[in-house]
């Protein structure tokens, strides 16, 4: 009996605090979203709040900026990622040395800063006075602060998707540099043999054994921006943001009334959040992610 | 072909150079400047008031010991629930394996705030809002996973074989743990525990939303400045809280190496080797 119930009992601790702090919570909210408030006298469920979301105007426009900063960051990320891991891999195979490794850990220094600090540096880049603007004066591009484009806090995003991009490219070369480094020396000398450029090289090998594991980075980052709260709280504007802000916003409007409404957002982020991981997780199985190729 | 290594180094260095720390230059310049005005790429007037200002406020180090102790307290409780868990997973035939990894990393894929602003009025019924305790509990959610992960991984290269051989020379199961399987793990836990402070660190909803502003952790005191305040001593927080965390993860990284080193020369000495 010990015996068999013994793994149980380990793993006990673990996802009792799970399920009673996370999974408790969610329950909890989709309670609330349903408009179950014991405490003003409300015990019946209904899908009011449902409704209401579903025909606002600034729920749809919340969920295609959502989408779009968060197609456009991963986007962004993968490119720079991927350019820089395959740039170090070319490096560490020319040299040989220790170097790219020095490199290596300082392109990773963006995923240990704070998100909060990641977007305010990208407000003292961007913004119209900001020191972009102030390098483009002085080398005579602009001649006034209103010619640079307003890139922080403006409704399209791009303050977000920059702050994202520069914290979540280091990420995405995290995730293909050590399936690159499989890549053995003798490959690149056999497609030399067979009369390969550099720029073949990476297109028939490099590539296609990059594939899944940028597929699935890409689709992290994806994921991650979809649902974070800081960046566009701190980077966006107040109408239209995107659905995490928006929840945030109706939460804490004053009125009980919208808290339905704003649990009803959180619980279409989670349902989405959970569809999306569910095909991350079926792709990383698929592919075999961590070797490369199938 | 030979010029290629040496061009293509060149342009890395400039790239990543641009890409990782010439955005650090605003923040720097900004820390110490003193009316930076539009088109000077460089401050005419340096000053330290913005640096003075953070430093000598007392509710600066407040929030840094805040931060670092919730930290410190929710990674403990990680590693106390990560350790069994993580042991029972690898090792022994588990039924509906899927569903206690889905359970445990479900943190990953859905935003934690959302079942803390669906707890929120449990959490105020029990009086668990504006307490360090109940931010250390809104932490615990997001950061386990990790935690969760690493020593797993730990545990895939441990053979049993190891704590039989110790059974087999009398060792309890206190001994056969802690002489056998931690210092196994040990790289694991580090790595699990810098990931747990870090995300520890970084957040800022959950905080504010148990917490109430009466838990001040160091984003919630360097939110208002970021959101249009003075933006010298914005930036000037910006660079402790980047360095704050930066520093704790290189302080667990020396403290690895420099138990490894302990180890080591405790060995030697059993051995007779001289230092």
């Amino acid at each position: 009996m010990w015996r068999k119930s013994k793994p149980y009992l380990l793993l006990l601790p673990a996802t009792a605090a799970i399920i009673l702090l996370f999974f408790g919570g969610i329950f909890d909210g989709l309670l609330k979203s349903f408009g179950y408030f014991p405490a003003i006298g409300q015990t019946e469920l209904n899908l009011a709040a449902y409704d209401r979301l579903l025909s606002s105007e600034a729920f749809w426009e919340s969920l295609t900026l959502t989408l779009r900063v968060a197609a456009l960051s991963s986007l962004l990320s993968a490119i720079i990622g991927a350019l820089v891991a395959i740039a170090l891999f070319f490096l560490n195979d020319a040299m040989k040395t220790t170097s790219p490794k020095a490199w290596h850990r300082l392109f990773q220094l963006p995923l240990t800063i704070p998100h909060l600090v990641a977007g305010y540096i990208i407000v003292l880049l961007f913004m119209q006075s900001g020191f972009v603007s102030r390098i483009l004066a002085a080398i005579g591009w602009i001649d006034d602060i209103a010619d640079f484009p307003v890139l922080v806090n403006d409704p399209f995003g791009w303050g977000i998707i920059f702050t994202y991009a520069w914290k979540e490219a280091p990420f995405v070369a995290l995730m293909l540099y050590p399936v690159l480094s499989r890549i053995h020396g003798s490959w690149r000398e056999v497609s030399r043999v067979f009369g390969a450029g550099n720029w073949q090289f990476i297109r028939e090998v490099v590539m296609p054994v990059m594939m899944p594991a940028w597929t699935v980075a890409t689709f992290i980052v994806f994921v991650f921006t979809f649902s974070a709260f800081e960046v566009p709280y701190l980077l966006g504007v107040t109408y239209p943001s995107v659905l995490p802000v928006y929840s945030y916003q109706l939460y804490t409007s004053g009125t009980l009334a919208d808290r339905p409404e704003a649990l009803a957002v959180n619980m279409i982020l989670a349902a989405i959040t959970i569809l999306l991981g569910l095909v991350a997780y079926y792709f990383s199985k698929r592919w075999n992610v961590l070797k490369g190729w199938g | 072909m030979k010029k290629h290594p040496r061009f293509l180094s060149l342009f890395l260095f400039i790239g990543v150079f641009i890409f990782v720390i010439v955005p650090f230059v605003p923040l720097i310049l900004t820390s110490l400047s003193f009316g930076w005005r539009w088109p000077d790429v460089v401050p005419q007037a340096w000053s330290l008031r913005a640096w003075e200002y953070v430093m000598n406020d007392g509710r600066t180090w407040q929030a840094v010991g805040i931060s670092l102790w919730i930290a410190l307290i929710v990674t403990t409780i990680n590693i106390i629930l990560a350790v069994p868990a993580a042991n029972a997973m690898m090792r022994y035939p588990v039924r509906g394996r899927w569903l206690f990894e889905a359970i445990i990393f479900a943190p990953i894929i859905i935003p934690p705030f959302i079942s803390v602003m669906g707890i929120h009025l449990t959490f105020l019924r029990l009086g668990l809002t504006e307490t360090v305790f109940g931010v250390v509990l809104a932490h615990i959610a997001p950061t386990l996973p990790y935690m969760f992960r690493a020593v797993m991984i730990s545990y895939q290269t441990l053979s049993t074989d190891w704590e039989d051989q110790a059974r087999m020379l009398g060792a309890g199961a206190m001994p056969r743990f802690f002489h056998v399987v931690l210092p196994h793990l040990l790289p694991g836990i580090v790595a699990g525990a810098s990931l747990s402070v870090l995300i520890s660190l970084s957040q800022y909803l959950i905080t504010f939303i148990i917490g109430a502003g009466q838990v001040v952790t160091l984003p919630i005191l360097l939110f208002p400045f970021i959101s249009g305040g003075d933006p010298g001593i914005a930036s000037a927080y910006s660079l402790l809280y980047a360095a704050i965390a930066i520093l704790a993860l290189i302080v667990m990284d020396a403290a690895l190496k420099r138990y490894y080193q302990m180890n080591k020369a405790a060995q030697n000495q059993a051995k007779g080797v001289k230092p």
